[in-house]
Formats: structure tokens, C-alpha cells, sequence
């Protein structure tokens, strides 16, 4: 039966929404994947080696196991943030007759297909079965792996069941942020060295491999404990948060614009209150923080400055870049509805480019901190922000004509290519790339600020063009709609 | 009111829409009434010009829904919950769709309260996105949407479909009183031959794209259509 249920979700992953979108992205996802193991195993390849380096004439195996907890709290933590509880999958099954054990047991097993389990194994096997090996022998070397093994399987079941607990109760989520922030803290200051801890634990256990038994019960007790509650908690309402209240909210100074503010309230409201775009957002902010990265006196030096423009036209144009990739997409699912009512198209879009010159000129104020540093970056900055609103902000409306693959606004956004394909991947290229196109030739051959001045110069001539913007994207905008709304329509 | 000329569309092949010639006049309740597939969505997506048709065209007040976006000033439609902005309160939606039809707060606000009875408690001040509804809450809100616009032609998919006894009464007393203090065309589909012969004057009963029949409503309306539903 388990195994049956276990067939079904092969299919669902491969059948689902996010396998559909394309070769392209199938492609490129499984070079990703590919690519993460591949460094995995390497550093677990090369640890040895490392360690060796930078610790010689010492014996690596306790530095080794210093480490070995450390791991484990970064895993606690990663997998609190991006494991994904498995419950909805039960919903169809539930009426049928399968024995509430099974289903329990399904899902116990479901939960360890998860990239997180890998990890381990890729990072501490090679070590184990050449260092290890070759101090302690086999039975020590042997003990270590089940223990890494059961290790691993206590850290899915446990963090399994603290988030089914956060679910049912907010307070365990405030407990387990507590206990990992005092946790960190006391291992700052050196109050407690995890460190010290870490290589003693797995030190002992080599010199007396049958202590093997403690990880062993430890991971079994995980897995019974979240076997036991999910057998008492199998019901679908107890699933689902129970949320606060939601309220009203209006934003009168929008108003004041007309239809087209009363759509930017609507993006505005998307934003806060649906998981992904609200990611994008928080993105957004934190790529700010890329100047200090860029804005170095290194660069400054170099007489051509490219790589300022990239900096700048990322910075002010952030939002543009991270939320224009679906501007059209994120209302997919009522697009029918935004569609049939009574919204003009030139005010739909002129809504849009409204919002993109607020949030640009918004990132491009704040981002003006960096002119701290050299008066030249406001400079360019000014010149990329003109950019950003006059040219790029118009490609983006354009692109999103051509994007027919809907967006579903309610899941999470870790690793999320649903609604990704051609058009996405162009995204970003097209809009660092034609800036560059023309800063380009005019650094080289005649002088970096000729080459801001035109390119903040063609930013400006078509940002008073926008007028006249409007009128073709609305042209271009109803030789497609029907595509659009075809696309979207398919959920 | 609406006309519709010619007008077909096709999928791979299969014809799912199939009209010659229909005229509605100003003030008609027409029911449409068919089995699924029978293409009475699509017809309804033709007529608010979010599919293209392959041919023909259709006229609304003399002007082509695909040419003019005038249409959009007096029409409201609710097909499904792809109408509903579903990230917002049902105020929130309320006043969103008020301010595209230049109602202020206070004359939504207004309007609502005759629908204190329809909500049943339910809906105004629940605490909920639109998204957290149940689907019959859900249509109670598209419906509330669609008259909230006072619209000149109002075009509802299965209104009755998941609403519960009470609240489908409720719709058909609103749906018989309404066209007649407003000027209001209606079009409505439903599987719900009692409901729809109780509440139009006019029915097309659709077959694979294609109206068969075009009846106005009589005593004997329910059972013929009875007829031709017995399998």
C-alpha cells in the first residue's frame, strides 16, 4: 500500500505544474541539483585534504568532529525554513479505505525524500572511509556512519514535528527561535564551545564504537515520537494555521490618483499579503546592500567604470527586474476578472509604469547613501536611475505582453520555478544588457561620463515619452490579450 | 441589447461555439440551459471578449466587443472564482470594484446592507481574504460584485450551482425583481431547470455548440425541457 502511495507522488512530481514548465528549466534545474552534489561531494572529497592544510602535522579527525554538530544545527535550521510538510498529500486518501497506520507510515517515509537527507552522506562518507578509516578501523568507522545516518533521520523527524507543533500552536515557533538564538549566543561567547562538545561526542564513539546505540535511539525515539502524534492529529482543519484576523485596509493618498492608484493599491496589497511576491520584496531590499560589494576604491581606480553600471541599473531597478518579471502573471488567477471589468487598458498600464517610477525613485533615494563614498557613484547612480524608469521599465511592460504562463501566488518561494520560461531567462539580460550595449563603445572610445551622461540622457528623452509608451504597449497589449488570458487561464 | 452574428469557436477542431444569428433585446432574462460542454461558458467568455472568436462578431449596444471597451461600463459578469481578486477582504473587493464604477465607500457601504439577509452573517466583517471563503461565500461575494455596478447586462455562470436552498431563493427573488427597477438584461446558465424556467422569460437550450432550441417560457417550458434531458 505504502509503496502504491508512494508511486502516486513519483507521479505527481513529475506530472505536476512545476515538471510542465518546460525543457529549458527542467534542463537547467537538473544542471543545479547536479551541480550542488557534485560541490558536496567534492568538499567532502577534499576535506581531508583541507584539513590536512591547514592543520598540519596535527590529527584531523577530532578538528573533524568538531565540526560534525556544527552541521547538524545549520541543518536544524535549513530544514525548519525550507522542509516542506507533506500533509496535503494524505487529502485524497483519507475517505479511502487505507488504515490510518499506513497512511502515518507513508507519510514518515515520504518525508525523507528530501534533498536535506543527502547532504550528510556526500559531506561526511568520503572522510569517514579514508581518515576515519584508517586511524580506528572498521567497526569505529562503521559505528560513525550509522550514527551520522541515525543523526540525520532524528534531525528530519524532530524538526517534522516541532513545525507540526508551530502549526498548532504559534508559542513553539517563539520556543525554537529562543532556543536556537540563546544557543548561538552561549556558543559566541564562549560560554559552552559546541566545538568542544562536538569532538568529544564523536571521539568516544569512535574508541567505543557500541555507544553507537545512543544515536541509534535517538533517531528511532524522533520517529515514533512523529508517528505517535501524527496518528492522534490524522484531521485536515488541525492542518491549517489558525490565522488572525484579517482587516481592511485603504490607502487614501492613493486615491487621490484615480483608477490608476486604486490599481497600485492592488499591487501594493498583492505584495504584502501573498508569500512569493512578498519574498521578491524582501529580496529586493537586500540587494540594496549590493553596493558594498561593487562601490569599491579597487573599482573607483578603473577609469572605465563598467562595472558601476551594472551595480547602479541593478540597484534602482531592482523591483523592476525582481517583480516586472511576472508584472502581468502575479494577477493571473483573476486576470479574467480584471479583464471583464471596467478598467481601461491604457489606465492598466499606466498604473504600472506609475509603480515603477515610485519604487525605482524610492531604491534610487536610498541607494544614494553610497554617494558617501565618491560623488561619482551619485553620478552614476542618477544616470542608471533615469535609465531604469525611462527605458527598462517600458521592456519590462513590453515582456510581460509576452509572458502567457500564469503564477501561483499562494505557495512558497524557495525554489519555486513555477510560472518560469523563456521570457524570465531573457529578463534580466535583456534589461543589463542593451544599458551596456551603449555605455559600452562610448567608454572605450570616447569617456566614461559621455557614456553616463547618454545613457541617463536616453533614460530621460523616454521617460517624457511615456505618453506615447502607453499608446503602443496598449497596441501591443490587445494583440495579445487573448493570448494572455488563454495562458493564464490554465491552472 | 446584444447581438451576435456568425460567430464560431473552435478547438483543435471541435466546434464548442456555433451561432449564427441571436438577438437579445433590452430587458430580456434569458436562461441557458445544456449539458457540460454543450459550450455555455465559452459562449459567455465570447460575449465579455476574453476569447477570440474565430468568426463573426458580437455586438453589444451596436458595437463590437472586441473593437470598443465600452462594453465594460455596463456589464458585470461572474463566471467563476477567476473574477475575484483573491488576496483582498470582501470590503476591500467591495470598494475596489465601487471605485472602477465611481461609487464612493459610503455608497457601497449603502448598497450592501440590502444584502445583509443574502451574506447571512457570513461574509462583511469575517475576518477573511477572499481566498479563506467557501466557494457558495465566494459567488455570494461575485454576485454582491456584479449588482453592486447597477450593470445594464448582467451575465452570471451557474449562479445557482453552489449556493445553499436558502440563499438560491433569495438569488431568484433578486433576479425576478431587479431587471425590472433597473432595466437590467440578464443572462444567466444553469443546470437548475426549476430555477431557471421559474426565473426567465427566454431559454436556448445548447447541444455541442449550437442552440437547438429557443423557447419563451410557458407552463409547459419545464416539462419539455424535462423531455429532452431524459436520457
Amino acid at each position: 500500500m505504502v509503496l502504491t502511495l508512494l508511486s502516486h507522488q513519483w507521479k505527481s512530481f513529475w506530472r505536476g505544474r512545476n515538471a510542465g514548465t518546460g525543457l529549458a528549466v527542467q534542463i537547467f534545474l537538473g544542471l543545479l541539483i547536479a551541480y550542488l552534489l557534485a560541490s558536496l561531494l567534492a568538499m567532502g572529497l577534499g576535506l581531508g585534504h583541507i584539513l590536512h592544510k591547514v592543520y598540519p602535522g596535527q590529527d584531523v579527525v577530532p578538528i573533524f568532529c568538531g565540526f560534525i554538530l556544527y552541521y547538524f544545527s545549520f541543518d536544524f535550521i535549513m530544514r525548519f525554513t525550507i522542509q516542506e510538510l507533506p500533509v496535503l498529500t494524505i487529502q485524497p486518501y483519507l475517505g479511502q479505505n487505507i488504515r490510518r497506520q499506513q497512511l502515518v507510515a507513508f507519510l514518515n517515509i515520504r518525508a525523507l525524500f528530501h534533498f536535506l537527507n543527502l547532504v550528510p552522506f556526500f559531506l561526511f562518507l568520503p572522510f569517514a572511509c579514508t581518515d576515519i578509516a584508517r586511524g580506528y578501523g572498521t567497526v569505529a568507522t562503521a559505528a560513525f556512519i550509522t550514527a551520522i545516518l541515525f543523526l540525520t533521520l532524528f534531525s528530519n523527524y524532530l524538526i517534522l514535528y516541532i513545525k507540526r507543533k508551530t502549526i498548532i500552536n504559534a508559542w513553539w515557533l517563539v520556543g525554537f527561535i529562543m532556543a536556537i538564538v540563546v544557543f548561538m549566543m552561549l556558543d559566541f561567547f564562549h560560554i559552552l564551545s559546541l566545538r568542544k562538545w562536538s569532538a568529544n561526542a564523536f571521539i568516544t564513539l569512535l574508541t567505543r564504537p557500541s555507544l553507537v546505540l545512543i544515536p541509534i535511539i535517538l533517531g528511532l525515539a524522533s520517529y515514533l515520537n512523529n508517528y505517535r502524534f501524527l496518528l492522534g492529529n490524522l484531521y485536515l482543519d488541525e492542518g491549517v494555521k489558525n490565522e488572525k484576523e484579517k482587516t481592511s485596509r485603504e490607502y487614501t493618498w492613493l486615491q487621490q490618483l484615480g483608477l490608476s492608484g486604486e490599481l497600485i493599491a492592488l499591487d501594493i496589497k498583492l505584495m504584502l499579503r501573498n508569500q512569493r511576491p512578498k519574498y521578491i520584496l524582501r529580496m529586493s531590499i537586500f540587494f540594496m546592500a549590493y553596493g558594498f560589494i561593487f562601490y569599491r576604491k579597487e573599482n573607483l581606480a578603473d577609469p572605465h567604470m563598467y562595472i558601476f553600471l551594472f551595480a547602479a541599473i541593478f540597484m534602482t531597478g531592482i523591483f523592476i527586474m525582481n517583480y516586472g518579471q511576472f508584472l502581468f502573471a502575479w494577477h493571473s488567477r483573476y486576470f479574467d476578472g480584471l479583464m471583464s471589468s471596467n478598467i481601461s487598458i491604457p489606465a492598466f498600464i499606466r498604473s504600472k509604469f506609475m509603480l515603477y517610477n515610485a519604487v525605482s525613485t524610492a531604491a534610487f533615494v536610498i541607494t544614494s547613501l553610497y554617494g558617501l563614498i565618491s560623488w561619482k557613484l551619485l553620478i552614476v547612480q542618477l544616470s542608471a536611475w533615469l535609465y531604469n524608469i525611462g527605458i527598462n521599465s517600458v521592456l519590462s511592460i513590453y515582456l510581460a505582453t509576452l509572458n502567457y504562463k500564469p503564477v501561483d501566488l499562494t505557495r512558497s518561494a524557495t525554489f519555486n520555478f513555477q510560472g518560469i520560461g523563456v521570457i524570465q531567462w531573457l529578463y534580466a539580460f535583456i534589461l543589463i544588457l542593451v544599458p551596456y550595449l551603449i555605455y559600452w563603445p562610448l567608454a572605450k572610445f570616447v569617456g566614461p561620463w559621455t557614456g553616463y551622461a547618454v545613457v541617463g540622457g536616453v533614460g530621460l528623452v523616454s521617460l517624457l515619452m511615456q505618453g506615447y509608451w502607453v499608446e503602443v504597449l496598449t497596441r501591443q497589449f490587445h494583440r495579445r490579450k487573448y493570448l494572455i488570458l488563454e495562458g493564464f487561464r490554465e491552472k | 441589447m446584444l447581438s451576435i452574428i456568425d460567430t464560431a469557436k473552435s478547438y483543435n477542431g471541435n466546434t464548442v461555439v456555433n451561432v449564427p444569428q441571436l438577438e437579445i433585446t433590452t430587458g430580456e432574462i434569458i436562461g441557458l440551459v445544456g449539458n457540460n460542454g454543450a459550450g455555455k461558458t465559452t459562449l459567455f467568455r465570447l460575449l465579455l471578449d476574453l476569447i477570440r472568436a474565430d468568426k463573426g462578431e458580437i455586438r453589444s449596444k451596436e458595437k463590437n466587443v472586441a473593437r470598443s471597451e465600452d462594453w465594460k461600463k455596463y456589464t458585470a459578469a461572474y463566471l467563476d472564482e477567476g473574477f475575484l481578486i483573491h488576496y483582498l477582504t470582501p470590503e476591500e473587493y467591495f470598494y475596489f470594484i465601487g471605485k472602477l464604477h465611481q461609487l464612493s465607500k459610503v455608497d457601497v457601504d449603502e448598497f450592501l446592507q440590502k444584502f445583509e439577509a443574502f451574506f447571512d452573517g457570513s461574509i462583511l466583517g469575517s475576518g477573511k481574504y477572499i481566498r479563506d471563503l467557501s466557494k457558495g461565500n465566494q459567488f455570494k461575494v461575485g454576485i454582491a460584485a456584479c449588482l453592486l455596478q447597477k450593470p445594464e447586462l448582467l451575465i452570471l455562470d451557474e449562479p445557482f450551482a453552489n449556493l445553499d436552498p436558502s440563499s438560491q431563493m433569495r438569488l431568484v427573488r433578486m433576479l425576478k425583481e431587479l431587471p425590472g427597477q433597473q432595466r437590467m438584461t440578464v443572462l444567466i446558465s444553469s443546470h437548475d431547470l426549476n430555477h431557471v424556467t421559474d426565473v426567465c422569460h427566454r431559454i436556448l437550450l445548447m447541444e455541442k455548440g449550437r442552440i437547438i432550441k429557443d423557447i419563451d417560457t410557458t407552463a409547459d417550458t419545464l416539462q419539455e425541457l424535462e423531455m429532452y434531458f431524459e436520457v
